[in-house]
């Protein structure tokens, strides 16, 4: 294990943390229930890290669910900034990667395949 | 529908942290003929019925979900080969799977893609940290991400950079111990 390769990480992205205060701008959770797994939650996980990681979204977090209650709609994938959160059914792995590109980036909600928009306590 | 071994083992890291583990171990190991597949994790464990019935499909802990198929079918693969299953209480509190299959069987599913299958779960699951060990004979290769996460303070694994170097790390591994050529 290379942890000095960590450690100039830590240096360089710390440094892009504090910049704009530490708090996340938009978080992407994946519904990896057993469901979701078996629509293709794991791959759908995985697309979204890739792009994030690919296009330098350091104000973007990636994280994970259990079951979400909407196992006819699986792969499932919420975007919550601030107080909303989208909730996009049916995501696959293309889909997954135009969520990051045209919601998270351009801020244009693929309005076709979500399933409901809710306010949230920020 | 499980293609191969190491989507056996996220199923088997999904029970772990649905169990409300903190701790979770992912070992593949190959002594030889022998390919032995584990987790371990301290988590909630399964009752004595449970591990009784854990090759059961049609049993579950889940309430309101009929079935939970994860440790049915990686027993019902290990025993299609002439392999073995076991699940056990760890001392330390915890449940211990481990499935071991021979390595040149024909019908032995390939191991799959570790880096594709767990890193991402590895990297998402907040709250638990991992260890994953991968072992041929006596080429050993770990991660712990205690240890990483100790380098890296506030910065998190999924962040682009992070994820780079765990992705390499992987490869590393999977080209030290020879399970490569099955990814």
């Amino acid at each position: 294990m290379k942890l000095e390769e960590l450690r100039q990480i830590r240096e360089r992205v710390q440094d892009e943390l504090r910049l704009r205060g530490g708090s996340a701008r938009v978080r992407i959770v994946v519904g990896m229930g057993t469901s979701g797994i078996a629509a293709g939650a794991r791959q759908v996980l995985r697309a979204i890290l890739d792009e994030v990681s690919r296009r330098e979204l350091g104000d973007v977090v990636v994280g994970q669910t259990g079951e979400k209650g909407l196992a006819s709609h699986e792969p499932v994938v919420e975007v919550y900034e601030g107080d909303r959160v989208t909730v996009y059914g049916g995501v696959d792995t293309d889909l997954a990667r135009r969520i990051v590109s045209e919601h998270v980036v351009n801020g244009r909600p693929l309005e076709e395949h979500v399933l409901e928009v809710r306010e949230v306590d920020g | 529908m499980i293609a191969d071994l190491c989507m056996h083992l996220a199923d088997l890291v999904q029970n772990s942290i649905r169990a409300g583990a903190r701790w979770v171990e992912v070992a593949v190991e190959r002594d030889g003929d022998m390919l032995r597949l584990g987790v371990a994790d301290d988590g909630g464990g399964l009752t004595a019925d449970g591990r009784r019935r854990a090759c059961d499909p049609f049993y579950t802990s889940k309430p309101g979900q009929r079935t939970g198929l994860g440790l049915p079918l990686l027993c019902q693969t290990a025993e299609q080969v002439g392999g073995t299953f076991s699940l056990e209480q760890r001392d330390e509190g915890g449940t211990w799977v481990t499935a071991e299959l021979p390595w040149a069987h024909p019908d032995r599913p390939p191991l799959g893609n570790p880096t594709d299958t767990l890193l991402p779960l590895i990297v998402t699951s907040d709250g638990v940290e991992f260890t994953v060990r991968l072992r041929h004979d006596h080429a050993l290769w770990e991660l712990d991400t205690r240890e990483i996460r100790a380098e890296l303070g506030e910065v998190p694994l999924t962040h682009g950079e992070v994820l780079s170097f765990l992705e390499e790390q992987f490869r590393d591994g999977l080209e030290l111990t020879g399970f490569k050529e099955e990814a």
